[in-house]
């Protein structure tokens, strides 16, 4: 299973084809721009929910971005945990 | 990096030709990956599938031409190379045309391919 | 004879358009080499090469296409070494005026 990490806005093409390769059992640390995409109650956090895929979101980012307390059912992590993350899962891909 | 590694390599590719050097810089990763004698398969998705358009004539923006450089891949012994069935069918590509072989895949197929691999590398 | 200004840090030509024989004759004797017909074969096939594929081989893919081309026989990192000591795509590519291989090994 694959770690995906996205940093690009919802509205990206990255996020569109990361999307589309997402399957259940695939993880997606959602950092940078892509933090907007685990918006509770938004119609690209309903996609990335269908896709069945874990979602974490970089939770200094998020803080940044103001959405750290508008992203119910997303894992927040700091870098160890991505740290962490990327050792759970045998390869790894990055969007931008 | 040694020749009896094995491990594979999927580059996706998925940026247009011509508007950053994001695609050249795909394409040379794989080739370098290929010329270290390591096993590398090509995945066009979304805009990168615009790189398979025929007819490509960059001669007078003075850049190399993509479209002929990606014909050089069997010479690298890429042989497995994959393109994103949507986005090709989206901007009614004709993959028969391409300058290299291609084999449509739909997004299942392509999620399947990205978790056979050992290694990815998205531009 | 082109002036040292005609050639980047490396030794190769810096304008695709400045190569003449001649010029291949001047870069060999740079290298210590003495072209023959079959240095001139294979240097004539980098120039098809680069005017098919807008860049220069890296080793895999000119033995290839030598290999294609020129015959199994020739298609062979041995012979290409034995014509061009060292590193054939970058030694041939620089006699044949064409730019450094990128993925040079």
């Amino acid at each position: 299973m694959t770690l995906h990490t996205l940093n690009a806005s919802p509205a990206s093409a990255a996020f569109a084809d990361c999307l589309r390769l997402l399957t259940a059992g695939d993880a997606l640390l959602l950092m940078g721009d892509g933090v907007y995409a685990a918006l509770a109650g938004c119609s690209h956090r309903a996609e990335l929910d269908t896709s069945g895929a874990m979602l974490y979101v970089l939770r200094d980012d998020a803080a940044a971005a103001g959405v750290l307390d508008r992203v119910d059912g997303v894992t927040v992590v700091d870098i160890d945990g991505f740290v962490t993350l990327s050792e759970q899962y045998a390869r790894q891909l990055a969007w931008f | 990096m040694n020749a009896t590694d094995g491990k594979r390599t999927l580059v996706l590719i998925r940026h247009s030709p011509y508007g950053s050097s994001l695609a050249r810089a795909s394409v040379d990763v794989a080739l370098a990956t290929a010329a270290f004698e390591q096993p590398v398969n090509l995945l066009f998705v979304g805009d990168g599938v615009l790189q398979l358009l025929s007819g490509q004539d960059c001669e007078a923006l003075g850049v190399k031409n993509l479209g002929r450089l990606l014909s050089s891949l069997p010479l690298y012994d890429i042989d497995h190379v994959y393109v994103d069935a949507e986005a090709a069918a989206r901007y009614q590509l004709d993959l028969d045309a391409a300058p290299v072989a291609a084999l449509p895949l739909d997004p299942g197929a392509m999620a399947e391919l990205v978790s056979t691999h050992d290694h990815l590398l998205g531009f | 004879m082109l002036p040292p200004s005609a050639f980047d840090r490396e030794g190769f030509l810096c304008r695709l358009d400045d190569w003449s024989p001649a010029v291949a004759e001047q870069i060999a004797a740079g290298e210590q080499i003495v072209l023959t017909e079959a240095h001139w074969e294979v240097i004539h096939l980098l120039r098809q090469y680069y005017s098919e594929f807008d860049s220069s081989p890296a080793m895999r893919a000119l033995v290839k296409y030598c290999g294609f081309k020129l015959g199994v026989d020739k298609g062979r990192s041995i012979y290409l070494l034995s014509l061009f000591p060292g590193s054939p795509a970058r030694l041939g590519s620089k006699i044949a005026g064409l730019p450094k291989p990128a993925n040079c090994l």
